[in-house]
């Protein structure tokens, strides 16, 4: 008996101190941030450098402070990250998840296939009451494929802009390569972004350059045979070839090239694959293609995330990258915004984050200013990098010219 | 609660699927064409709601008929084979299928956007739903109506004579074909309604995702709807949604925190499913003790 009566004074006692512990944390205020992303399957690495980079990003916030709220106090920000596995019905409910909780923001996801079908089950336009849409502001580093974010008010992408970047990337082949006249493209055809980019953007920026587009060969994204794709490529003899297709798929077509001995004077590649997979996939077959990308560890800032996502367990590229630009927008935001941060204000936060987002015109980014447009996409300032010895080393800055 | 909600709708989608290939395997066929029906369904639905602005009933409807017609046009040659060479079969022709709205493309302009499926880009703002008001738990409310519906004719037919025609032919065809059965008209009516109910699903897929594209109904979606049965079993309607909860609501959501670990538990976990339960979630041990439950319930009152 009187062992009992230990054991739940004990108990009470633990309670009472565990009661007293969770106060001031509970008095802490928090502002939520839910990013998701594919961080299983093909794509993993994708959402793996998102969540490490995002992770990195409020840290460094909370490390000055967290953010200041619309009543004058600070709040700090944690961040969740779901798996989405690149798949819509998955994504769709990490988003219903996030939208059911206290998250005043989410950010992701990592695959187009994924965005079109989050951007559709959100609210069409804010003030419509009729629209029964989710409402709650997406903002998205990764899913690249053109012109998605027009498809709801609530959705916001810190993308580069590909039509841009390969429009100007064919012109400096033009002009600095003045030999080459006829391209070869390859495309990764059952992959959202990569099947939009080669049949919107590379093939009609490249003859609008005015180079011959001879042909091109299509692959599926769990191919590993790329022999009869290399063979016709061969047949074809380009003076450069224009692969839109990510770094696992990539590395086979390179490899195959390597193999059946086929050597354009230029390679160039999808914005996606000027990734850390790529050159651990195939650097030695990569050596010299160009790729145009929103990210290069070029400045102080960029060199301390690609340092801290290192540091985390992932790796900066272009879309990882884009993730540390959003944190810092989205904190920037709260605060111009007066955001308050408390259970009842969830909704009305979730509109101000979204109206703040939409009044933006400009953002800091890493290697430079980012300009928002009005449709919810961005601009980003871009560089041309190459794989350089196992390595993507910056080949030119359309900036500065 | 949206969240919620929404997985509710999931859980249904996925016993619709389910229940298609339910009805065939009783006939004692593996069909992996269940995708394949349910792509049908969803495009045309899609097609008929976005396009030419139909309400969602009579859209689901026409897509589930096409798909219960071409299953039923299918059938009869694809079920002059048997066994593994029927499962090849129906595999093949779902990737027919998916590939054929890999490459089909038809849009049209409105209001300075184009609308409709675009090939390997997939077929967007299937937004029904949302542009009606309708909430997430309305359209679970839908969702279920329909499963309810299935579930009730289905558990009907198989507790009337044809239920014992289609469980005669898939226990041995000699013995059914010998008391008169005509097997092939048999298998077909499955293989129809089989399509038929996949076409409904596909329908209510493509208005809750409000995106479809041919990745969505490839070899996964064709192997889950014939798992969801398998796994909870062929003696009831109710197994196949035991095995929906479980795999969709524990293993797919309820695991999701585990992060990367959640994709080697998947595989242990169905694995280990089905050595502790061979014939299924509901076998015949199962059905008979919830007989005599019910019979002693009944006695008792």
């Amino acid at each position: 008996m009187k062992k009992q009566t230990l054991s739940l004074l004990s108990a009470v006692a633990v309670a009472a101190l565990l009661g007293t512990g969770a106060t001031p944390a509970a008095a802490e205020r928090t502002a939520k941030i839910a990013g998701f992303g594919a961080k299983s399957g093909v794509v993993r690495s994708f959402g793996v450098n998102t969540e490490a980079v995002m992770q990195a990003a409020v840290e460094h916030i909370n490390s000055q402070g967290g953010v200041k709220l619309g009543d004058g106090s600070m709040a700090m920000l944690e961040m969740s990250f779901d798996d989405d596995r690149c798949n819509a019905e998955e994504g769709i409910s990490v988003l219903r998840k996030i939208a059911s909780s206290d998250a005043l923001v989410a950010v992701g996801p990592t695959c187009s296939n994924v965005a079109e079908p989050l951007f559709g089950i959100l609210q069409r336009s804010v003030d419509d009451a009729g629209d029964s849409g989710l409402r709650i502001p997406i903002f998205t580093d990764t899913a690249i494929k053109g012109g998605l974010a027009k498809i709801s008010e609530w959705a916001f992408r810190n993308v580069p802009n590909e039509t841009e970047m390969y429009r100007t990337l064919f012109l400096w082949v033009k002009e600095n390569y003045p030999d080459l006249q006829t391209v070869y493209g390859g495309v990764e055809e059952d992959f959202a972004h990569s099947r939009f980019t080669w049949y919107n953007v590379m093939d009609t920026r490249a003859q609008e350059a005015g180079f011959e587009v001879v042909g091109f060969s299509k692959w599926l994204l769990a191919d590993t045979n790329f022999t009869q794709q290399v063979r016709e490529m061969k047949k074809a003899k380009p003076d450069f070839v224009a692969l839109s297709s990510h770094p696992f798929t990539l590395c086979g077509i390179l490899k195959e090239m390597n193999r059946q001995r086929v050597r354009p004077k230029l390679m160039i590649g999808l914005t996606s694959s000027s990734s850390m997979e790529t050159l651990q996939g195939c650097s030695k077959a990569a050596e010299g293609i160009i790729i145009p990308s929103s990210f290069a560890p070029v400045t102080d800032a960029a060199k301390m995330v690609a340092k801290l996502a290192d540091e985390k367990g992932g790796s900066a590229d272009l879309h990882s990258a884009a993730a540390w630009e959003i944190v810092e927008v989205i904190a920037q935001v709260m605060e111009s915004e007066g955001v308050m941060a408390t259970e009842d204000s969830v909704q009305e936060d979730r509109r101000k984050i979204r109206d703040g987002l939409a009044k933006l015109e400009t953002t800091n980014g890493l290697i430079g200013t980012i300009m928002r447009e009005g449709d919810g996409e961005a601009t980003k300032p871009y560089l041309y990098v190459h794989a350089q010895d196992g390595e993507w080393a910056v080949l030119h800055d359309p900036g500065a010219s | 609660m949206d969240f919620i909600w929404g997985l509710v709708q999931i859980l249904g989608v996925h016993t619709i699927i389910g229940l298609s290939a339910y009805v065939i395997l009783l006939t004692g066929q593996v069909s992996m064409a269940q995708a394949g029906f349910c792509a049908i369904g969803a495009y045309i639905a899609g097609m008929l709601t976005v396009l030419a602005e139909w309400h969602i009933i009579p859209g689901m409807l026409v897509g589930g008929l096409a798909a219960g017609a071409l299953a039923c046009v299918v059938g009869f040659p694809a079920l002059r084979v048997k066994g593994l060479m029927f499962t090849v079969a129906t595999l093949a022709f779902g990737e027919f299928v998916r590939l054929f709205w890999f490459n089909f493309d038809y849009q049209i302009s409105r209001g300075g956007f184009e609308i409709g499926p675009l090939g390997g880009e997939g077929f967007r703002q299937i937004r029904f739903f949302p542009e009606n008001g309708w909430s997430t738990l309305e359209v679970a409310i839908f969702v279920w109506v329909w499963v309810i519906l299935i579930m009730a004719i289905l558990w009907w037919m198989d507790r009337s004579r044809i239920g014992a025609v289609l469980r005669a032919v898939g226990e041995d065809e000699l013995a059914a074909q010998s008391v008169g059965i005509n097997l092939t008209a048999v298998k077909v009516t499955a293989f129809t309604i089989g399509g038929f109910i996949a076409g409904l699903g596909g329908g209510i897929y493509a208005h809750y995702t409000t995106h479809v594209e041919h990745l969505n109904f490839g070899v996964l979606l064709a192997t889950f709807a014939i798992a969801y049965p398998i796994l909870g079993g062929l003696r009831t309607v109710v197994g196949t949604l035991l095995a929906v909860l479980f795999i969709q609501g524990v293993l797919v959501e309820g695991l999701r925190f585990l992060g990367d670990l959640r994709n080697i538990l998947f595989g242990a976990f169905i694995v280990l499913a089905m050595n502790l339960r061979p014939a299924g979630f509901i076998d015949a041990r199962v059905t008979r003790a919830l007989g005599r439950l019910f019979r002693a319930e009944r006695g008792g009152a």
